[in-house]
């Protein structure tokens, strides 16, 4: 066999006489991407990702397609052809509609495969359900009750009718399933120890990562019980304590040691917690409440909202007295008032400055307050608090929106001579809560005087200290938390074997847009068919005891909810070489944005699936049809931009009779053409 | 018997659209009613696009009168006076040779001259004499007289077309075949269709000895369906050929043969690319594939095979003729011979002229085409269709050469020259033939494809008002990007309107950017018209408003309501006296 001499990238070279470039390259060790090429087929050259420099050659040349020749001086990775390479991606993803992972998935600040997830409950199968969530949230059961569920405003169901009830899905399989004891089996450790400080949400999240990446956790908590702000900021109505200790199991399961009742600062200091371990996470939360700024706040008889739902999950028989005012309009506010209701207390109102419609607790909640009795007194803020005997008498004044303040909702402004005053018992300040980072010295803060950390990894300025959490953002939403512990796991597996600290590396994700940017005929193939509603119990019976008001779907429930859910994403995410080299090259995919194709899917074979929409005009298919399967099925139609890959002569795929169709879906390197039988986007571990 | 007068009416795509069927059809009642004692016959294209129809009456002294400009009340004075009185009517005839003087004709030699639907016609002008010659030789002679003349491919690559030949004999291979490119794409372009219309036989005599020279005994004339005409006499005259022994087996009674088809394009602009021709030709999607394999090598069916342009083939008996000396002494040191160009746009003298290779854009646009024919001036002129590029008229000493044009960033292409004034935008103009390209593209490679409609995006945004300064950028860019990541010609070169038009037009796009003007007054959002002193009051302007913009009394300077005013232009383009200005 003879063989050709060349020049690769500067170094001599050799080849077997007839190899292509790309092959030649690729034996070499060179990574040179490529759409159209496929080892089964005839070179192709249309898609010219895979162009390299020829020296002498006026253009780039596609090197799936150019014999390697003697004397040959080739460049593979210059500035040239790499930013062909990136154009090539960018101009290919302008032209490409569809989402990598479903937009409920993209926007879970957790990652949780929830397209996978739901996928799982509809088909009856919730231990998988549970193993795929736990691959991001260690907290399924906890957050299933208590996430605020970002995921859900994303969701494109809500173009048909509501969206989805993610949340309360991810809850059933929580309930219903557990992980068994051999389901993190094979965990290499590395033979480190890291220091977690902080059992609320991050922490929590931080140690289950570690865990499972091999990497031994000590958890620091000054409380006598984990969870943080999920056990001493929500009440067991809403979360059990049971389920977040039934969590916080498995953490120990996976290693974890805890040891509760030692604060930092005060039993153990950072200085002494980095002499010991190898590295630290700073899971602080943000637990210091935000002051009313009223005279009269200090008075006994006024408290803060966190304040009294600490104690009360500590002593669920805690005394109240008869009229309490509770001030503030988020959840916490809405938690003080519903846990004085069930202490026992008489009359229970929410002072609030603005109108309802502003109020940032969930409607759902406001409503399930409202019907067990509390009441709402908006548009009103205190002025002051005097002490009258044993009681209080709160000055208020009445409230007037005007224009919108940063924030984007508008200023309440006090109305001049309006002022009242009201006569109570106990006043619950939920004005809000901030970080109180005293403790830790020497690490840099924000303006806000929260940990200042890197987000995708929570490194912070002391090298070896990462932090997470309501203490790095403030205080932030519970699924944040056990996001940025999971970056933070990684990051610190990363930093303990000395590799680049780049935290969970980052995936390109296309999306079909905004909601108002959904094209009609993505929804039009699904009919209405209403959210279930989640069962509770009654107001009347539940407003005096701490029993979860809400108890879970139904299996029924569970599975016609999970089945509403219209498989956003893209069944090849995984395996798509346009996602993969999206991402390797960095893109912008926005750089060359313009018209675009329309949605075209078209679901009438029995397994195959063809979504021309997501089609980059490779021809693979196209060829494999001519060269293999020796039967015109698919081909080209039209030109120019509109050229498109159809079925023969545009019929529907299900009128094409050949037992070949179902091969295509390996030749397609995007998403184009799919089976049914493999799942949305789920994730490999 | 006396000789009769003969009468030669234009009958070509260009004279019968401009109404010469009519005049032939009465003449041929005439001469049936006996009315006109008279041979009446046809006669392709001379190339005055701007004078058609046209008619020749050859007289009983051989002298010949050239009518242009006929239409029916015309040629019933002309058949008084002189087809049945004998006096020409001085007034309409023109010297026939009065345009053609700064003119060479080798591949037009015969086009408005002879019928080209008569065999004898083309036989009396050393019709296939050329190709009895080389039979008496060998393909190796008749290569090296190619090689020696220096004829470049006519199509636009300008590949010496003795090599080509020379590679496609080396191969030792039991089937060969020829192909005849008459896919003629560019806008504008016309030099093909007129050679087929006007003078079949030249092409089939120079495809013959194509096929000699190679070693192929098949071939195939791939014309668009476009050329309906053009075909119905290929047909014509293949079989007149064949007949007669100059085509089919035992051609001139040697053992050399050679079958002809026609191929019908359906009109993809990509299928005059040679690859994607002979896919198409297979009957497959006319896509271009990468060369290597060149089609000397691997072509149609996978044999080796051979693709000129009509023109290309059209120079070769001629050549055989006369002598590759004779050709090589015309042109430049690197560009022999003649060239045709297919003259349109804003030129006075429109149509078809063959000129020597050498000769300079000024002369050609100025002395033959006679400028703008109106008191605008010559801005640019597109060379080469949408695979071109603009030449400013402070290039237009460049000479003729396919070096040299390829210099100023425009090609030679296969001869399209569109001739650009002051009232041409040309942001728009790089819109127009992008917008051609883009729909034209097979939309194989990724950027061509999508490449060249997101440029055609950007100068839509910018004709439009809505350009950003960064876009001058992205353009660019994109443009040197899809240059260098195409695999066939048309994406290659599609991006170079945008680009001559940026390196020599770059204010304009500026000004649509920056000033939001097009000084063309072209671009509607970007523009307005405002009547200047000049204005005589003639009322044409007024009449032709298609909105009833303009208002004014007769002999009085009139007004242009701006917020009726939709910015179309025609009150400038009717005007006669220079009476409305771009604001």
């Amino acid at each position: 066999m003879s063989t050709v001499n060349f020049i690769l990238n500067g170094k001599p070279a050799t080849a077997e006489s007839g190899k292509t470039i790309l092959d030649a390259a690729r034996e070499s060790g060179y990574f040179i991407p490529t759409f159209c090429h496929n080892e089964q087929l005839k070179p192709f050259a249309s898609c010219f990702v895979c162009a390299v420099e020829v020296e002498g050659r006026r253009t780039l040349v596609p090197s799936c397609s150019t014999e390697v020749l003697e004397g040959m001086v080739v460049n593979t990775e210059n500035e040239r052809v790499k930013k062909a390479q990136k154009t090539c991606v960018e101009l290919l993803l302008s032209d490409h509609v569809g989402d990598c992972l479903g937009p409920c998935m993209t926007t879970c600040p957790a990652g949780i495969d929830i397209p996978g997830f739901i996928s799982h409950i509809a088909n009856g199968d919730d231990q998988a359900a549970l193993e795929l969530i736990m691959l991001n949230m260690p907290l399924a059961g906890s957050l299933g009750r208590v996430c605020t569920r970002p995921c859900e405003t994303a969701c494109r169901r809500q173009l048909v009718e509501e969206p989805i009830a993610i949340c309360q899905l991810k809850r059933f399989p929580a309930d219903q399933a557990e992980l068994g004891s051999d389901y993190f089996s094979n965990i290499q450790k590395i033979g480190k120890r890291v220091a977690i400080v902080g059992a609320g949400p991050a922490g929590l999240s931080a140690a289950y990562f570690l865990q499972i990446i091999g990497v031994d956790c000590t958890v620091f908590d000054a409380h006598e019980n984990p969870g943080g702000m999920i056990r001493y900021g929500i009440p067991s109505y809403r979360l059990p304590r049971d389920i977040i200790d039934g969590e916080v199991k498995i953490i120990k399961e996976l290693g974890a040691e805890f040891r509760f009742g030692t604060k930092l600062g005060t039993d153990v200091t950072l200085d002494q917690i980095r002499d010991e371990y190898d590295a630290v996470f700073l899971g602080l939360g943000a637990q210091s409440a935000s002051s009313m700024r009223t005279p009269g706040e200090e008075l006994p008889g006024v408290q803060s909202g966190i304040e009294f739902l600490g104690k009360v999950s500590r002593d669920e028989t805690l005394p109240i007295r008869k009229k309490v005012v509770v001030v503030g309009g988020g959840n916490t506010a809405i938690d003080a008032a519903r846990t004085a209701l069930r202490l026992g207390a008489d009359e229970v109102s929410i002072l609030y400055r603005r109108a309802r419609e502003q109020m940032p607790a969930w409607d759902e909640e406001i409503d399930a307050a409202l019907e067990e009795g509390v009441q709402l007194e908006t548009l009103a803020a205190p002025v002051k608090i005097e002490q009258a005997d044993d009681r209080l008498v709160l000055t208020c004044v009445r409230m007037e929106l005007g224009e919108p303040d940063a924030s984007g909702r508008r200023r309440p402004v006090p109305v001049e001579g309006s002022e009242f005053t009201m006569e109570v018992d106990d006043i619950i300040a939920a004005i809000g809560q901030n970080v109180d980072a005293s403790m830790v010295s020497g690490l840099e803060l924000t303006d806000w005087r929260s940990i200042q950390a890197d987000e995708r990894t929570g490194q912070t300025s002391i090298e070896g200290v990462f932090a997470g959490g309501d203490c790095v953002t403030g205080a932030d939403i519970a699924v944040q938390a056990v996001g940025a512990g999971r970056r933070a796991a990684f990051a610190i597996k990363q930093y303990l074997l000395g590799e680049p600290i780049v935290g969970d590396p980052k995936t390109y994700n296309h999306s079909m847009g905004e909601l108002d940017e959904i094209a009609g005929a993505v929804t039009e193939p699904f009919e209405k068919n209403a959210r279930n509603p989640m069962p509770h119990l009654d107001p009347k019976a539940r407003a005096k005891t701490f029993d979860e008001v809400e108890t879970g779907f139904t299996e029924e429930q569970a599975r016609a909810e999970a089945a509403r859910c219209m498989e956003c994403g893209c069944r090849d995410a995984h395996e798509c070489a346009l996602r993969d080299y999206a991402t390797a090259f960095d893109v912008d995919p926005s750089r060359f944005s313009g018209s675009r194709r329309s949605f075209r899917r078209d679901a009438s074979h029995e397994v195959l699936v063809y979504e021309e929409h997501k089609c980059i005009q490779c021809g693979s298919c196209v060829r494999a049809c001519d060269e293999l399967f020796e039967s015109p099925c698919v081909g080209f139609a039209g030109r120019g931009f509109t050229a498109r890959v159809k079925p023969a002569l545009d019929r529907a795929l299900v009128l094409i009779d050949n037992e070949h169709l179902p091969k295509l879906a390996e030749f397609c390197p995007v998403g184009a053409l799919t089976l049914k039988t493999d799942s949305v986007a789920t994730l490999n571990r | 018997m006396s000789k009769k007068i003969k009468i030669s009416v234009g009958m070509s795509t260009c004279n019968i659209a401009a109404g010469s069927r009519k005049l032939f059809q009465s003449l041929e009642k005439k001469v049936e009613d006996g009315e006109i004692n008279a041979e009446l016959s046809i006669m392709g294209c001379l190339g005055m696009c701007h004078a058609e129809p046209q008619l020749r009456v050859t007289n009983t002294d051989g002298s010949e009168t050239l009518y242009e400009g006929v239409n029916l009340p015309k040629l019933g004075k002309i058949v008084t006076d002189h087809l049945q009185s004998g006096t020409p009517v001085a007034n309409w005839a023109v010297k026939i040779d009065e345009r053609l003087d700064r003119q060479q004709r080798i591949v037009l030699r015969n086009s408005g001259r002879t019928n080209p639907e008569v065999l004898e016609d083309y036989l009396s002008n050393d019709g296939y004499k050329a190709l009895e010659s080389v039979l008496k030789g060998t393909p190796e002679q008749v290569i090296e007289t190619m090689i020696a003349a220096g004829l470049r491919g006519r199509g636009g690559a300008g590949f010496p077309t003795g090599l080509k030949w020379k590679f496609a004999l080396a191969e030792k291979r039991d089937k060969k075949y020829i192909v005849c490119n008459a896919d003629e794409g560019d806008p504008g372009a016309f030099m093909d269709r007129t050679v087929l219309e006007s003078d079949p036989h030249a092409v089939l005599e120079g495809m013959a000895i194509q096929a000699f020279a190679t070693g192929a005994n098949e071939g195939y004339i791939y014309c668009r369906a476009e050329y309906p005409l053009a075909i119905e006499r290929l047909n014509k005259a293949i079989a007149q050929a064949e007949e007669k022994g100059f085509l089919g087996d035992n051609i001139f009674g040697t053992d050399f043969r050679l079958h002809l088809h026609i191929k019908e394009g359906a009109g993809a602009f990509v299928c005059g690319e040679e690859t994607a021709l002979m896919a198409s030709i297979e009957g497959q999607r006319g896509m271009p594939r990468l060369r290597p394999p060149f089609p000397a090598q691997s072509g149609l069916f996978g044999k080796p095979t051979t693709i000129n342009n009509v023109e290309t083939l059209a120079s070769v008996p001629w050549i055989i003729r006369n002598g590759a000396d004779a050709y090589a002494a015309i042109g430049t040191e690197k560009s022999k011979g003649t060239k045709v160009f297919a003259l349109a746009g804003k030129i006075k003298n429109g149509g078809l002229i063959e000129v020597p290779m050498g000769i300079t854009l000024r002369e050609i646009i100025e002395e033959i085409g006679g400028g703008t024919g109106t008191h605008r001036k010559v801005k640019a002129a597109q060379l080469g269709g949408p695979s071109g590029g603009c030449v400013p008229a402070e290039l237009f000493d460049t000479r003729i050469d396919y070096d040299e044009v390829t210099k100023t960033g425009a090609i030679m292409g296969s001869g399209g020259m569109i001739i650009l004034d002051e009232t041409t935008c040309m942001v728009d103009v790089a819109r127009y033939f992008l917008d051609f390209t883009q729909l034209e593209s097979c939309g194989k490679c990724t950027f061509c494809r999508i490449g060249t409609k997101r440029m055609l995006e950007i100068l839509t945004r910018i004709c439009e008002g809505n350009g950003e300064p960064e876009d001058i950028d992205l353009l660019e860019e994109l443009a040197v990007q899809i240059k260098d990541t195409s695999l066939c010609g048309l994406g290659q070169t599609a991006p170079n309107p945008v680009l001559t038009t940026l390196r020599y037009f770059r204010h304009e796009y500026e000004e649509h950017i920056n000033q939001k003007k097009c000084r063309a007054g072209k671009c509607p959002n970007l523009c307005g018209f405002e009547i200047t002193d000049n204005c005589t009051g003639c009322t044409v302007c007024a009449l032709q408003c298609p909105v009833d913009a303009i208002t004014g009394v007769r002999k009085e300077k009139h007004i242009i309501d701006q917020d009726t005013c939709v910015r179309c232009g025609v009150c400038r383009d009717v005007c006669k006296f220079d009476a409305v200005k771009v604001v």
